[in-house]
């Protein structure tokens, strides 16, 4: 029994026996080697996993990985080897498990939340039989996320699954991924829905970039992924697209890779690790580093028609409105630094975001200016 | 020498300034511009400040003038370009043969500049967009506006026009404008404003096929590229622009204030603002039933093409074959 599990032989080793379980990194967004690997491993096993299964049950809720990773970041090994065989059995069963709360590393809630861990387990292990009641568990647990500052929500979450009505109406709050790397995103206390008005921008589109830390043979990617495209002469990336989440990606040799078209954090992220499951089932030593979403597009719709020539007039710094080349209004908001579309009828698109809670205070700031030029 | 009537400026001390225009758009305080093209329905006159229901005489003048004025500003181009050696006409050619003009020259560069923010920002919108930029090759961010600092990078020799990239001034042209529809969608209704926003929407770029061959450019030896046409379409846009401005200026010229002993040193704008101050609903009435004859705007050219002032001789260099361009 090796004591340090090499990268190739971890899904060998978890499929039965008992590894010596690595100890929990001694800080935080500190992951060695081998514990990525063994954690990427399982998670995108069970990507590929859903990948190959029919269309998830329910839009709302993404494939994949289920607790078998989570799990395990406790330093409860026998629980997870109990679970291990439930855990294939319950992936089985729940096409449609929300991963997006999985780190890319461990981090300082996980080991905080031992005690939490179990509780999955317990929930699990009597709850395996009812996929159904899970998944909406599940996904409350990633709305409970968004819902509260601290990371101690996820107990929160997990007491009270019945819970999962009342809380699933606005499911999209700000600090997303407050359970992934404390680091990326640091918990900004947001004011919830604009107070003036009921209108929440619903976020459109997600382009992220990840790198994958390893040369790519492009063509031999290409022959062998489906859905895949390559013309080298056109464009030095291989274009790849999966259905679920719906994103493409553009994959460089460099190791670089660009995804697009997700509708949240998660999904945009969740859609990256499958394109890196997808490389490296053909064989790279594709890593998951340095995930960052680059570009946030929200849009949504003030409801009264606006007059833009009053408003090009009185934020002449901030606008430009040239009718003959493009129908909207562009506004370059300063604070925060986002870009808002604005169109006679109503409709308010804002990009230019790096972070969710910068789509949301821009549309308060432009609310007020908006209503102050209504068109009766 | 008051030239434009007693509501004017004194001419005198505009002499030197190449832009005459400038000052006649400054007192213009009503309108925008329309194009009249047959691609272009009345509306998109309507739009640039014209009536609700244009003339047709009056349509088909413009578009005669607009016409004749891209034809020879094309001839020209070729030209250039023919000194150049180039096989196409580019927008280099368009830049050089306006780099007189500083306001309009600017006017244009801001043009460029917004077209290709626009479309930085669309790219990012939609993940489509994102593809097709990039598998045509990932150059396009900027290229209008590296196109024009290279070129005038390259012709500028005591430094002014690359001023222009940093200047920040109001074009007062644009302003007058802008004040203009302002104020006329502040008495519309919605439907009425939804059609005014329909028509402001109307462009040449947008049937650049269409344009083309209205253009005719099957004679000449030396065609435009991409860009160039986009300037071609913008610079006829502004045509059209210039010549409702000139064309409401000269009309209101028309209309005798008698009994004012001080309307010959009131600009035009403040007078009739407040007349429009007053009567707001009668204003509106006025413009409908009162749609730019073809008259105004043949004044309105003889105006600009006249030569005045001592200088006029020298001014502008488009003048040899006898025609003064509007745009530029």
């Amino acid at each position: 029994m090796a004591s340090a599990p090499r990268p190739e032989r971890v899904p060998r080793l978890l499929a039965g026996c008992l590894p010596p379980y690595p100890p929990p990194p001694p800080t935080v967004g500190l992951l060695s080697m081998e514990q990525e690997e063994t954690y990427l491993e399982l998670y995108l096993d069970q990507c590929a996993a859903q990948d190959d299964l029919a269309p998830p049950r329910s839009p709302l809720f993404n494939p994949v990985a289920p607790y078998g990773m989570y799990i395990l970041n406790a330093s409860n090994l026998d629980t997870a080897l109990n679970s291990n065989p439930e855990v294939k059995e319950a992936s089985g069963d729940f096409s449609s498990v929300d991963l997006s709360f999985l780190p890319d590393e461990v981090t300082q809630e996980n080991k905080d939340q031992p005690v939490i861990s179990s509780r999955h387990e317990t929930e699990e292990n009597s709850e395996s039989q009812s996929p159904q009641s899970r998944l909406p568990s599940l996904s409350e647990q990633d709305i409970g996320l968004g819902l509260n500052s601290s990371s101690l929500s996820n107990s929160h979450s997990q007491l009270h699954p019945g819970d999962t009505d009342s809380v699933q109406p606005s499911p999209e709050k700000p600090n997303s991924d407050s359970l992934s790397l404390a680091s990326i995103t640091p918990m900004t206390p947001m004011t919830p829905v604009s107070e003036c008005c009921g209108i929440v921008p619903q976020l459109q589109n997600i382009v992220s970039t990840v790198n994958l830390a390893c040369k790519l043979d492009l063509k031999k990617i290409a022959l062998h992924a489906k859905n895949a495209e390559y013309n080298p002469k056109r464009f030095a990336a291989v274009i790849m697209r999966i259905r679920e989440p719906r994103t493409t990606a553009l994959i460089f040799s460099s190791g670089k890779m660009v995804c697009t078209g997700a509708k949240s954090e998660e999904q945009s992220r969740l859609a990256a690790r499958k394109y890196a499951r997808v490389v490296q089932k053909l064989g790279f030593p594709a890593r998951f580093l340095d995930f960052k979403i680059q570009n946030m597009v929200g849009s949504c719709d003030v409801r009264f028609p606006i007059r833009l020539e009053g408003l090009v007039l009185t934020h002449q710094q901030f606008s430009s409105y040239e009718p003959e080349l493009f129908p909207g209004l562009i506004y370059r908001m300063v604070k925060p630094r986002i870009v808002l579309l604005i169109f006679v009828s109503g409709k308010v698109v804002l990009t230019g975001a790096k972070e969710r809670s910068e789509i949301y205070e821009a549309f308060e700031n432009i609310y007020p200016i908006l209503k102050g030029f209504k068109k009766a | 020498m008051v030239v434009f009537g007693t509501t004017f400026f004194n001419f005198d001390s505009f002499i030197g300034k190449t832009d005459s225009i400038e000052i006649i758009g400054k007192s213009v305080f009503l309108c925008c511009y329309h194009n009249i093209l047959p691609l272009l329905n009345d509306s998109g006159r309507y739009s640039l400040g014209d009536a609700r229901r244009p003339l047709h005489e009056t349509a088909v003048l413009v578009e005669d003038v607009v016409h004749t004025q891209l034809i020879n500003l094309l001839q020209q181009a070729a030209e250039v370009s023919q000194l150049r050696g180039a096989r196409v006409i580019t927008p280099e050619d368009l830049l050089f043969l306006m780099r007189k003009d500083k306001k309009k020259l600017r006017r244009l560069l801001k043009y460029m500049f917004i077209r290709d923010y626009k479309s930085k920002i669309v790219k990012g919108i939609d993940e489509d967009d994102l593809l097709e930029d990039k598998l045509s090759g990932s150059n396009n961010t900027n290229k209008r506006q590296k196109i024009a600092q290279d070129f005038l990078n390259s012709i500028d020799q005591t430094g002014e026009l690359l001023a222009m990239f940093e200047d920040d001034e109001v074009d007062e042209v644009k302003q007058e404008r802008m004040e203009r529809a302002e104020r006329q969608t502040r008495i519309m209704d919605s439907a009425q404003y939804a059609e005014f926003c329909e028509s402001r929407q109307l462009s040449f770029s947008k049937k650049a096929s269409k344009f083309r061959d209205w253009l005719d450019c099957s004679s000449m030896e030396i065609k435009p590229n991409v860009v160039a046409m986009e300037i071609l379409a913008y610079l006829a846009y502004e045509t059209v622009a210039q010549l409702v401005d000139l064309a409401l200026l000269v009309r209101q010229d028309m209309v005798t204030k008698a009994g004012d002993p001080f309307s010959h040193a009131i600009s035009a704008t403040f007078i009739q603002y407040h007349n429009s101050a007053e009567s707001t609903a009668a204003c509106g009435v006025e413009a409908h039933s009162d749609a730019i004859q073809p008259c105004h705007i043949r004044e309105a050219i003889r105006r600009y093409s006249h030569k005045i002032g001592p200088l006029s001789p020298f001014t502008n260099a488009y003048r040899r074959n006898g025609m003064a361009f509007l745009a530029c």
